[in-house]
């Protein structure tokens, strides 16, 4: 609008060399305040993606006791006639295609389960992406987490909200896996209910005391998976968004170049042509 | 085999029959590896240990290499944590889940784990007043979680010096 604006003042003039100095010289501006802002972005990112890997780590090992649990008890996959999907992200953007990936991956899903499916989106963007194309399937949305890395207070808030929901014997979190600073992968981690883990043909091996042991255990295991899936979605978005904001600030730089170029070119034709003209008045007078 | 299913709550009628499972108790290693977890924060991972004794809802534990499997719910109270040279460290957990997995494993997910000296016991008393006083409430919602935190300080009252 602006740009447009003082174009259209500056054509008012006349001297449309000029003008277009002028446009150029709005434009490198602005270019110039983008780059800085995405450079400070991108420096924000890096250091906070230190922690961020600590915070994955620590919930990596976190979760391990679990994940071996159900490696060792091989609990099968109840035919349930509708699985929980719950995809965890985050509500701020700028990070490329982080949440459009997990979106994508919990609608792949979707479709190979026929349908048969209820979402709960933890996170604004993929909330508003999956409304688009399941707005009847989303159940449950929260947003105002993923902000730093999770604490368990916040996670179990979130699953004691999804058990509410009523019994799934079948429950998906997905997430974008952390694999090195420059990629991420929309994974997925399989929990079943209390049921299916009495059932689990490997659960011999263990010893269990009290009888709602397993009904704990699935509760505490679905805590668990949030916050490991929302510790490594955190670090993978901060990478990403270091990506996202490092491209950037380097597209900017070349936009700043050619710009530069272009500005100081054109300025060089306005004073020749300048010169030209007063060369030829003072010549045509002789 | 006593030893490796060493009880300190007498709890033995129930596992005396259960204790035939023990098979899948063997091992490569004859030391017990310990992780200790929390959410944020590795306190142990995969340590060699000597025992570990543990606050389970069904009573205290001693966990020795070549355990059984088991999982069991942590309660309230004290961790102690017996390394190989005989030294004991001890933290207050305020509850998790514990796992002996097969192959003389035991990982420990715990919520929160402090040493007893980190806290302040003049604090822990003001906390429990305050959850005494919203115990009394009405509200239901307010007394269960007020029973909850009194359990955890009262657990908490006997470790703090």
């Amino acid at each position: 609008m602006f740009r447009l604006g003082a174009a259209q003042v500056a054509r008012a003039q006349g001297a449309r060399n000029y003008a277009t100095l002028r446009e150029i010289e709005m434009r490198l501006k602005s270019i110039k305040n983008i780059e800085k802002i995405t450079n400070t972005m991108k420096i924000v990112a890096s250091t906070r993606l230190n922690k961020a890997q600590r915070a994955m780590a620590a919930s990596r090992v976190f979760n391990e006791s679990d994940a071996e649990f159900y490696a060792n008890a091989e609990p099968e996959t109840p035919e349930a006639d509708k699985t929980l999907l719950i995809v965890v992200s985050s509500d701020k953007g700028l990070c490329g295609s982080i949440h459009s990936q997990v979106a994508k991956a919990a609608r792949r899903r979707s479709e190979e389960l026929k349908g048969a499916v209820d979402i709960v989106t933890i996170g604004d963007k993929v909330k508003q992406q999956l409304l688009r194309t399941h707005g009847d399937k989303v159940k449950l949305a929260f947003n105002g987490v993923g902000k730093e890395a999770p604490n368990f207070y916040e996670v179990s808030l979130i699953a004691d909200e999804i058990n509410k929901l009523g019994k799934y014997e079948n429950t998906e979190v997905l997430y974008n896996k952390f694999v090195s600073g420059v990629a991420f992968e929309p994974t997925t981690f399989g929990l079943v209910g209390a049921e299916a883990i009495e059932k689990a043909p490997g659960l011999s091996k263990y010893e269990l005391e009290s009888e709602d042991t397993s009904e704990v255990f699935a509760e505490f295991s679905l805590a668990n998976s949030i916050l490991t899936a929302q510790a490594e979605g955190y670090a993978s978005e901060i990478s990403a968004r270091r990506n996202a904001m490092d491209n950037a600030s380097k597209n900017a730089g070349d936009m700043i170049n050619s710009y530069s170029i272009l500005y100081n070119r054109t300025r060089q034709a306005v004073i020749t042509n300048e010169l030209v003209d007063i060369i030829t008045g003072a010549s045509s007078l002789d | 085999m006593f030893r490796q299913a060493f009880r300190q709550v007498a709890k033995q009628s129930s596992t005396v029959v259960r204790r035939t499972y023990a098979t899948e108790a063997s091992s490569t290693s004859d030391a017990l590896k310990l992780s200790l977890a929390l959410p944020h924060e590795t306190l142990f991972s995969e340590s060699e240990v000597e025992q570990v004794n543990l606050p389970s809802v069904n009573g205290d534990l001693g966990i020795l290499a070549n355990h059984i499997p088991i999982v069991e719910q942590l309660r309230p109270g004290l961790l102690e944590i017996i390394s190989k040279g005989g030294e004991t460290e001890q933290y207050f957990v305020s509850g998790g889940i514990a796992t002996v997995q097969p192959g003389n494993k035991l990982t420990i997910s715990a919520i929160e784990a402090f040493k007893p000296e980190q806290f302040d016991a003049a604090a822990v008393k003001n906390l429990i007043a305050d959850a005494q006083k919203r115990a009394a409430s009405s509200d239901e919602v307010v007394v269960a979680e007020a029973n909850i935190e009194l359990e955890v300080l009262e657990a908490l009252q006997g470790v703090a010096k």
